[in-house]
C-alpha cells in the first residue's frame, strides 16, 4: 500500500482519571470507505475529535499523508483537508441551500456575494453527491432530513476535502435516503476522497465499507477488509470476552401484570411497542443510538404525545396521561440526562426528594421544613446516600448519589412502577454497583422496573427479561437466559440469521 | 404576488383619492368642525374644559361640532403633535389647543395655520406668532396669590417649600415665578427647596412629595403646590409622616374631588382655583368669532380664584368646585 | 419556475403587505373617512409619521435577524436628540451636527455590542440596562430640561412645506426611503448581510464556517446604534427640540414593527421591506383611528391586537406550509 492518507498509532488520550482512548492504531487508505466501529463508550467519538481538531491526543502518532497532523481548531483540521460531518447538523435552517453550502467560504465581489459564481461552485458540490437537481434557492428548513444531511455533505465538499469523516450519519435517515447516501459516497469514493464511517448499524458498515478497525474500550482491537469477515466476527469483537460481572439475582416470583403497552407509537418514535410488566420484575430495553428506547419511556409517562395504540396501568386501559397523572397512578420516571430534566441542582436534596410530593411535609400550603428534613433524612439512610444533610445542595454530590436523588424522589412519591432510563450514565464504577443493588432491593419489594440502557452488560446483570428496540419497534422480548451480549447486538443491529452460528 | 400586493394598494389608494374631498361643499352649510386637544384626558381639570367647549357647542344650535382629543400621558409631546395634525389631515375649521410644551407644538400650529386653519391657544403658552389668541388663567397672577397668602398662614416668617411640576410647561412656571415674586415681600420666609419637579402622573408627584419630605419633613412650615397632582401627592405625604392637618401650611392649585376633600378636612389651607370650564368655553367662542370674521383679543384672561375652608361654599365659589360637568357632557 | 422564484423572493413581504392592505381597507370603509383619509396630504402625514419608527427599525431588523435585541432603542433616539440639539445650541455646523450625533448613537451600539460579544451576556439585559444609561445620559446632557436651539436647517428635515399637497415630501422621508434601500441590498446581496441572517439562524454553524461572530455582532449592534441616532436627529426635527423624554416605549414599537414585518425573535429570519411595511401599518393604524376619533387608548387596543393577530396569522401560514 502507498503511503496511508491517514495514520495513527499508538493514541492515548484521557479525561481526568478516566482513559478515554488506551492504544488505538488506525490507517485509512486515499479512496477508500473505512467502517469505524464499537459499542457506546467504546472511544469513538473521542478518536472522531482529536481527528477533526476538537481534542488532541496526549501521547502517539497522528500522520495526514506522511506529515505530521495536529490540527488547533477544527478551522485548521478542515484547512488541512479533513471534513468532519457531525452527528447534529450543522446548518442555518432560513438560509438558502447554496447559501449554507458557502457559508463562511462565499465568492465575493467589493463586499457583495458573487451570486452566479455561487450558485455554480454549490451546484458542482451538490453534482458530486449525484444532486445537481437540488432547489438552491430553497430554505434548508423545508428540506428533508436527508436532503439537508446532502447539504452538510456538500458544504465539506467546497474545500475539496481528502478525508471525510462521517459520524453516524444514517441515524435519522429512513432505509431509502441511507441507500441514497450509500450511492452519494461511492461516488466520493470514485473521486479519491476517502472516508471514515462510524456507525451503529454493522449491516450498514458492511455495506459501504471497504475496511474496518473496531473499538473496544479505548483500544483497536481488531482491523481488515470488510469481506473477509462474518457478522459473528465483527459483534464477537465489540463485545470482547463475556463478563459476567454483576449476576447477583435473586429468584423472586412474578407478581400480577401492572403496566401493560399495547402497539403504542408516538409523533417519530416509537413505531410499534408491545410488552407487558410484572410486579417484582425488572425489564430491560436494549437498542441502538435511534432506536427509541428513550422515546419509549418518555411516551410511557406522558411527555410525549401518544400517537397510537393504549397503556394498562394498574388494571386500567387509557390513551395516554399528562405526566401529573401517571404520577398519580404510581408511575414514577428518571430521565437519562438528570442534570437538565431530572433535578433542581442548586437546590437542597430534601428540595429534590419532597418535590413531587409535598403535601405530607406542609401544612397550610406552607412548607415544614422539620418535617421535610425528616422525610428526606429517611430517604438519605435508606439509599445510603453520602450527603452531608438533607440540606446540602445535590449539584454537590457525585453523580451516584444524584442518582439515587433522582430514584428516591420516586419513592417518596410512592411509585410502584419505575421508569428508568440510563440509571448508571456518567456513574463511576463502584456506584453503579450500589444503583444495581438499589434497584434490586425496589424489586423484591414488589415495585415493577422498566430499565432502558446502552450498556449490555447492565442489562444482562440485573434484568428478569430484556426486550429489543429497533428503529422504532420492538423486535424480541424474551427472559435474560436466552441473551448474551452477542445476541442482543445482533437483535438490535438487525441480522437476527447469522448471530445463531455462535 | 408582488406586484398583485402592490397593485392592490395603489386601487386602494386611487380608489380613495376618487371620492370628493371636500363634503362640505355640497349641501347646506356644514356645522363648523372645531377640534379641542387637551394636554391630557385623564385630570378631571380637563373634563371641565370639555364641558365648556361642549356648553359652546350645545349654546351654538348645532352649528359648532367640538371634536375632543388628547395624549394619554401629560409629556408625551409627539403624540400631541400627532393629533394636532390628524385633525388638520381632517380639515377641521380650526383648533383649540392647550400645548404640552411651548416650543415643540410651534411647528405643527404654523403649518395648521399653513393650511388654512386658525389655533387658539389655551391654558400654556406658545412661543409663537401664528395663534389667533391666547386664552388662560393668569398664572402668574395665581401664583402671586398663594404665595401671598401662605406667607400670611406662616405668620412672614419660617421656610417653605416650592414643588414645580415640569419644565417646559409655561403655565406652571409662571404660577412658579408669580410665588417666587409674592415671596419677596417677605424677607423672613426662607425658600428651602424649590428645584424638585412633581412630574406627570400623580404617582411620579406623590414620589417626589415623599422625597422631598424626608429631606426637609421636620422643618418645613409651608408648602406651594403648583397643580392638582402635587397637591394630592403632596397631601398624602404629609399625612404619612403624620405633619398634615395644618402642622405645615399646604397651598396647592387647582381642585378636584380629591383635593376639596382635603381642603376640608383641614390638611390643605387653600387651594388656588381656576376656571377651567369658562377656559374651554371661551376658547371656542374665541375661535367662532375669529372664523366669523370678528375681532378677537390677543389675550383673555379667565381669572382665579382664591379657595379656603371658609368661601368653599360661596355661590361664586361653588361652581368652581363642581363645575356643572353632567349638564354638559355626554 | 422562474415566477415561483419570483414569488420566493418576495414571500417574506406578501404577509405585511397584505396586512397593510387589510388596515387600508378597513379605513375605506367608512365613505366620510375615506374621503379624508385617503388623500395626498394625508399620505404625506402618514408616511412623515413613520420614518423614526421605520429608521429605527431598519436597525432593529439588523439586530433581530442576527438573533438578538436592541432594548435602549427609545432611549438612544431620545439621547441622540438631544445630543444633536446641545451641538445646534452650541452653534456647531449642522453638518457636524450630523456626523456627531450619528457618531453618538453607534458608539452607544458599539458598547452594547461589545458587551454582548465579549462579555457573552444576552442581549436581552446588556440593552436593558444601556436603556437606563441612555435615558439618563440624555436627561443629565439636557440638564432634565428640553434643549431649545434657535431655527436652523435641520429643522427643515421633517418639516412639512405644503401641508395640503402630497409634494414635496419631507425630506426626512426621502432620506429613509434611501436608507431601507440601501439596508435591504445590504441584507439580501452583501456578504455581511447574509452572514447576519447566518449567525442569526444557527450562531454554532456560523462559527464552524469561519465566520468572526464577535466583530459582526459588534458590527451589528454599533450599525442599529447609527440607525436610532439616525432616528433621533429626525426626532429632534419634529420636536425642533432635544426633549430627554421623548420616545418613551418607542424601542417597543420599533420591535413590533420589525415583528409585524415578519421578522422571529428566535432570529434567522426577518427583512428589511417586511419592517418599513411593519411601521407603516402601524402608523396607518395610529392615523385612521385617530381620525375615525376613536379615543387614544382605542388606538393602543388595536394596535396590541394587530401585533399578536399578525405574527399569529404568520405562524399559522408557517405551519401550514410544513416546518
Amino acid at each position: 500500500m502507498a503511503v496511508s492518507r491517514l495514520r495513527l498509532a499508538g493514541v492515548v488520550r484521557s479525561f481526568g482519571a478516566t482513559r478515554a482512548l488506551r492504544g488505538v492504531d488506525f490507517e485509512l487508505a486515499p479512496g477508500e470507505v473505512h467502517a469505524l466501529i464499537g459499542e457506546n463508550g467504546a472511544g469513538k467519538s473521542t478518536l472522531i475529535k482529536i481527528v477533526g481538531g476538537i481534542l488532541r491526543a496526549d501521547a502517539g502518532v497522528v500522520e495526514l499523508d506522511g506529515k505530521p497532523y495536529r490540527p488547533a481548531n477544527p478551522l485548521s483540521a478542515r484547512r488541512r483537508g479533513i471534513a468532519v460531518i457531525h452527528q447534529e447538523l450543522s446548518l442555518a435552517p432560513d438560509l438558502s441551500v447554496e447559501e449554507n453550502v458557502l457559508l463562511g467560504r462565499e465568492p465575493r465581489r467589493f463586499g457583495f456575494v458573487a451570486t452566479g459564481q455561487r450558485r455554480r461552485q454549490a451546484r458542482q458540490a451538490l453534482a458530486q453527491l449525484g444532486r445537481e437537481a437540488m432547489d438552491l434557492r430553497r430554505p434548508v428548513r423545508e428540506l428533508g432530513l436527508a436532503e439537508q444531511q446532502m447539504v452538510e455533505i456538500a458544504r465539506a465538499l467546497v474545500d475539496r476535502p481528502r478525508a471525510l469523516l462521517m459520524d453516524e450519519p444514517t441515524s435519522s435517515l429512513t432505509r431509502l435516503d441511507t441507500q441514497r447516501l450509500f450511492e452519494a459516497i461511492s461516488r466520493l469514493k470514485q473521486a479519491g476522497v476517502s472516508v471514515i464511517y462510524v456507525s451503529h448499524f454493522l449491516e450498514e458498515c458492511r455495506q459501504v465499507a471497504d475496511r474496518y478497525t473496531v473499538l473496544r474500550d479505548g483500544r483497536s482491537v481488531a482491523t481488515g477488509e470488510m469481506s473477509r469477515v462474518t457478522f459473528g466476527e465483527l459483534v464477537r469483537a465489540m463485545a470482547g470476552e463475556d463478563s459476567g460481572e454483576f449476576r447477583r439475582r435473586t429468584e423472586r416470583p412474578p407478581g400480577d401484570v401492572v403496566f401493560e403497552l399495547d402497539r403504542i407509537c408516538g409523533k417519530t418514535l416509537p413505531r410499534e411497542v408491545s410488552l407487558s410488566l410484572r410486579r417484582g420484575e425488572i425489564l430491560g430495553i436494549a437498542g441502538l443510538v435511534g432506536a427509541g428506547r428513550t422515546e419509549t419511556l418518555r411516551v410511557c409517562f406522558g411527555l410525549d404525545a401518544l400517537r397510537g395504540g393504549r397503556l394498562r396501568v394498574k388494571g386500567r386501559w387509557d390513551r395516554g396521561r399528562s405526566p401529573r397523572g401517571r404520577l398519580r397512578q404510581g408511575v414514577g420516571y428518571v430521565s437519562e440526562s438528570r442534570k437538565e430534566e431530572g433535578l433542581l441542582l442548586e437546590r437542597s436534596v430534601a428540595d429534590n426528594l419532597t418535590l413531587t410530593r409535598l403535601e405530607p411535609c406542609s401544612r397550610w400550603g406552607f412548607i415544614d421544613r422539620s418535617a421535610q428534613n425528616r422525610a428526606a433524612s429517611r430517604w438519605i439512610d435508606e439509599l445510603s446516600v453520602s450527603a452531608a444533610g438533607p440540606r446540602q445542595s445535590v449539584r454537590e454530590l457525585s453523580g451516584g448519589n444524584q442518582q439515587k436523588i433522582a430514584i428516591g424522589r420516586l419513592l417518596h412519591h410512592d411509585a410502584d412502577i419505575l421508569l428508568l432510563d440510563e440509571p448508571t450514565r456518567g456513574i463511576d464504577v463502584g456506584s453503579r454497583f450500589r444503583i444495581y443493588r438499589l434497584i434490586h432491593e425496589l424489586a423484591e419489594q414488589g415495585r415493577a422496573v422498566l430499565l432502558a440502557s446502552s450498556y449490555l452488560p447492565e442489562l444482562l446483570g440485573i434484568c428478569d427479561r430484556i426486550a429489543v428496540m429497533r428503529r422504532g419497534e420492538l423486535v424480541a422480548d424474551r427472559p435474560v437466559a436466552c441473551w448474551n451480549e452477542s445476541r442482543l447486538l445482533a437483535a438490535a443491529a438487525g441480522e437476527g440469521n447469522e448471530t445463531h452460528e455462535s | 404576488m408582488k406586484h398583485y400586493g402592490w397593485l392592490l394598494l395603489a386601487a386602494l389608494w386611487a380608489a380613495g383619492c376618487g371620492a370628493p374631498v371636500d363634503e362640505a361643499a355640497e349641501g347646506e352649510p356644514a356645522a363648523l368642525r372645531i377640534a379641542v386637544i387637551p394636554k391630557g384626558t385623564t385630570h378631571e381639570f380637563w373634563r371641565s374644559v370639555e364641558a365648556g367647549a361642549r356648553k359652546a357647542e350645545q349654546e351654538s344650535g348645532g352649528r359648532i361640532r367640538v371634536f375632543w382629543k388628547g395624549p394619554l400621558r401629560e409629556d408625551d409631546r409627539d403624540q400631541q403633535i400627532q393629533v394636532v395634525e390628524q385633525f388638520m389631515a381632517q380639515r377641521v375649521a380650526g383648533i383649540v389647543l392647550a400645548p404640552l410644551d411651548s416650543q415643540a407644538l410651534v411647528r405643527p400650529v404654523a403649518t395648521a395655520r399653513k393650511a388654512g386653519i386658525p389655533t387658539v391657544i389655551i391654558d400654556s403658552g406658545l412661543q409663537s406668532d401664528q395663534l389667533v389668541s391666547f386664552v388662560a388663567t393668569d398664572n402668574f397672577k395665581g401664583g402671586e396669590m398663594a404665595g401671598t397668602y401662605l406667607a400670611e398662614l406662616m405668620g412672614g416668617k419660617g421656610q417653605a417649600i416650592l414643588l414645580r411640576y415640569a419644565v417646559g410647561s409655561a403655565s406652571t412656571e409662571q404660577r412658579e415665578a408669580g410665588f417666587l415674586n409674592a415671596l419677596q415681600a417677605w424677607p423672613e420666609i426662607r425658600l428651602i427647596s424649590s428645584d424638585q419637579y412633581a412630574g406627570p402622573t400623580r404617582e411620579t408627584a406623590y414620589q417626589a412629595s415623599q422625597n422631598l419630605l424626608h429631606r426637609f419633613g421636620r422643618e418645613v412650615e409651608g408648602i406651594f403646590c403648583v397643580n392638582e397632582n402635587s397637591t394630592i401627592g403632596m397631601t398624602k405625604a404629609l399625612r404619612e409622616i403624620g405633619r398634615a392637618a395644618g402642622q405645615v401650611k399646604l397651598v396647592g392649585f387647582d381642585a378636584g374631588s380629591q383635593s376639596i376633600k382635603d381642603l376640608k378636612n383641614g390638611d390643605v389651607q387653600g387651594l388656588i382655583v381656576q376656571d377651567p370650564l369658562r377656559m374651554g368655553y371661551e376658547g371656542v367662542k374665541t375661535l367662532v368669532r375669529y372664523l366669523d370674521g370678528g375681532v378677537v383679543d390677543e389675550r383673555i384672561d379667565t381669572g382665579v380664584t382664591l379657595v379656603t375652608e371658609s368661601n368653599l361654599e360661596d355661590p361664586d365659589v361653588r361652581p368652581l368646585l363642581y363645575p356643572p360637568l353632567e349638564r354638559y357632557l355626554p | 419556475m422562474k415566477a415561483e422564484r419570483r414569488w420566493r423572493s418576495w414571500r417574506p413581504a406578501a404577509g405585511p403587505l397584505f396586512g397593510l392592505a387589510a388596515v387600508l381597507a378597513l379605513f375605506a370603509v367608512d365613505p366620510e373617512l375615506r374621503a379624508i383619509f385617503f388623500s395626498g396630504s394625508n399620505a404625506k402625514l402618514v408616511l412623515t409619521q413613520t420614518v423614526i419608527v421605520a429608521v429605527g427599525a431598519l436597525g432593529m431588523t439588523l439586530v433581530i435577524v442576527s438573533g438578538g435585541i436592541d432594548l435602549s432603542a427609545g432611549s438612544v433616539v431620545a439621547l441622540t436628540g438631544v445630543v444633536a440639539a446641545s451641538l445646534l445650541v452650541a452653534a456647531v455646523p449642522p453638518v457636524l451636527v450630523v456626523i456627531l450625533t450619528l457618531a453618538a448613537g453607534a458608539l452607544i451600539g458599539f458598547v452594547n455590542g461589545s458587551i454582548i460579544a465579549w462579555g457573552r451576556m444576552i442581549p436581552f439585559i446588556v440593552t436593558l440596562g444601556m436603556m437606563g444609561v441612555a435615558r439618563g445620559l440624555a436627561k443629565w446632557l439636557g440638564n432634565n430640561q428640553t434643549v431649545n436651539p434657535a431655527d436652523n436647517s435641520l429643522n427643515l428635515l421633517m418639516e412639512p412645506r405644503q401641508p395640503l399637497q402630497f409634494f414635496p415630501l419631507p425630506p426626512g422621508v426621502w432620506l429613509a426611503a434611501g436608507l431601507a434601500a440601501a439596508m435591504a441590498v445590504v441584507m439580501s446581496r452583501t456578504i455581511f448581510g447574509r452572514q447576519v441572517f447566518a449567525i442569526g439562524s444557527n450562531e454554532e454553524a456560523a462559527r464552524l464556517c469561519g465566520i468572526p461572530v464577535r466583530r459582526r455582532k459588534i458590527a451589528i449592534y454599533a450599525l442599529a446604534g447609527l440607525f436610532f441616532g439616525m432616528s433621533g436627529l429626525l426626532q429632534y426635527s419634529r420636536l425642533t427640540q432635544g426633549d430627554p423624554t421623548v420616545a418613551f416605549g418607542l424601542e417597543l414599537e420599533i420591535i413590533a414593527a420589525v415583528v409585524i414585518g415578519g421578522a422571529s425573535l428566535n432570529g434567522g429570519s426577518g427583512s428589511i421591506v417586511g419592517s418599513v411595511i411593519g411601521a407603516l401599518i402601524m402608523a396607518v393604524l395610529k392615523s385612521g383611528s385617530g381620525q375615525l376619533n376613536w379615543p387614544t387608548y382605542m388606538q393602543e387596543i388595536v394596535i396590541g391586537a394587530v401585533i399578536v393577530l399578525a405574527v399569529g396569522l404568520d405562524r399559522l401560514r408557517e405551519w401550514r406550509t410544513g416546518r
